[in-house]
């Protein structure tokens, strides 16, 4: 793991990667958007708002894994001290919590004409307002500059209390998971489990192309923030060492 | 059985639900895409002065 630590040899895979990753994405999305859209039939019960699935289940899916990778990366910052690590967890949080504020419009959107209300206060919706409020957080405690001011270290990686803080954000994400289980829901049980799928195969195979091509697209952005990051720690390690010679 | 919007009113939901979707993911990929080359550049910019 830590032979990728070195940021020269990261952006060597990083930059080929980043437009592979944006093309194929992008390709996946408008593909399973427009069969969402015009190649698989409406729901027997819910009719053509049913299609908002294809983007509603990639942002929560999204929402919740953007949070589980955070939470590992800030693990191997603190156990590891892996410089990456860190930088992986600052480029993941606004793409992170891009697909949570998603998830919940959307699922504010199609809840309107099934359930007949855009919001309740439920188990479900309400812990992913948390998941969102979570990010929020974790953007505020880690914004700064390369210096070392706010949340992060010099070098852009993460405080201790950035890494505990991701750590301890990651309750709620088996909480989201199971509250529809555990408590009185308007949002519908889990569809989509280790043991199969309640949606019919002709509903579903879109679903595939839109969860890995917005996954793609997650990858591009944390990676084009990740370079971001890498370059801005550049610049100012650079101006501090000129800084330095025009001291002494 | 529908839900309780029926009919041709449904597709504007839709419609809502795509478009916030892509403007929303667009808007966050162009701005990463910008500040990225912009970073790199200053970075490139800053390498090359040094030599």
């Amino acid at each position: 793991m830590h032979a990728y630590a070195n940021p020269t040899r990261f952006l060597a895979i990083a930059k080929p990667l980043t437009p592979w990753l944006l093309g194929v994405g992008l390709l996946l999305v408008l593909g399973g958007a427009f069969a969402g859209l015009t190649q698989v039939p409406g729901d027997y019960k819910q009719g053509e708002t049913a299609r908002i699935l294809y983007v509603h289940v990639p942002s929560a899916w999204l929402g919740m894994g953007g949070w589980t990778s955070l939470a590992v990366a800030g693990l191997v910052q603190l156990v590891w001290r892996h410089p990456l690590a860190g930088i992986a967890a600052r480029a993941i949080a606004v793409p992170g919590m891009l697909f949570t504020a998603l998830c919940l419009a959307t699922g504010s959107i199609w809840g309107k004409p099934t359930w007949g209300t855009w919001w309740e206060w439920d188990g479900r919706m309400t812990s992913m307002l948390v998941l969102l409020f979570l990010y929020a957080g974790f953007i505020a405690l880690t914004s700064g500059d390369a210096n070392g001011t706010g949340g992060q270290r010099q070098g852009g990686t993460l405080s201790r209390g950035a890494a505990i803080y991701a750590l301890v954000g990651a309750i709620n994400i088996p909480i989201i998971n199971r509250s529809v289980i555990w408590w009185n829901s308007l949002h519908q049980g889990p569809s989509i489990t280790l043991r199969g799928s309640s949606i019919d195969g002709a509903l579903l195979w879109p679903l595939g192309l839109t969860v890995l091509g917005f996954s793609l697209l997650f990858g591009a952005i944390v990676l084009m923030r990740m370079r971001r990051i890498i370059a801005d720690n550049r610049v100012a390690a650079r101006l501090r060492r000129l800084a330095d010679d025009e001291g002494n | 059985m529908t839900g309780v919007i029926s009919g041709g009113g449904q597709w504007a939901y839709v419609a809502a639900a795509y478009g916030l979707t892509a403007l929303l993911t667009g808007a966050v990929l162009w701005a990463s895409w910008r500040a990225m080359r912009k970073a790199e550049k200053r970075s490139d910019a800053l390498r090359k002065d040094r030599k």
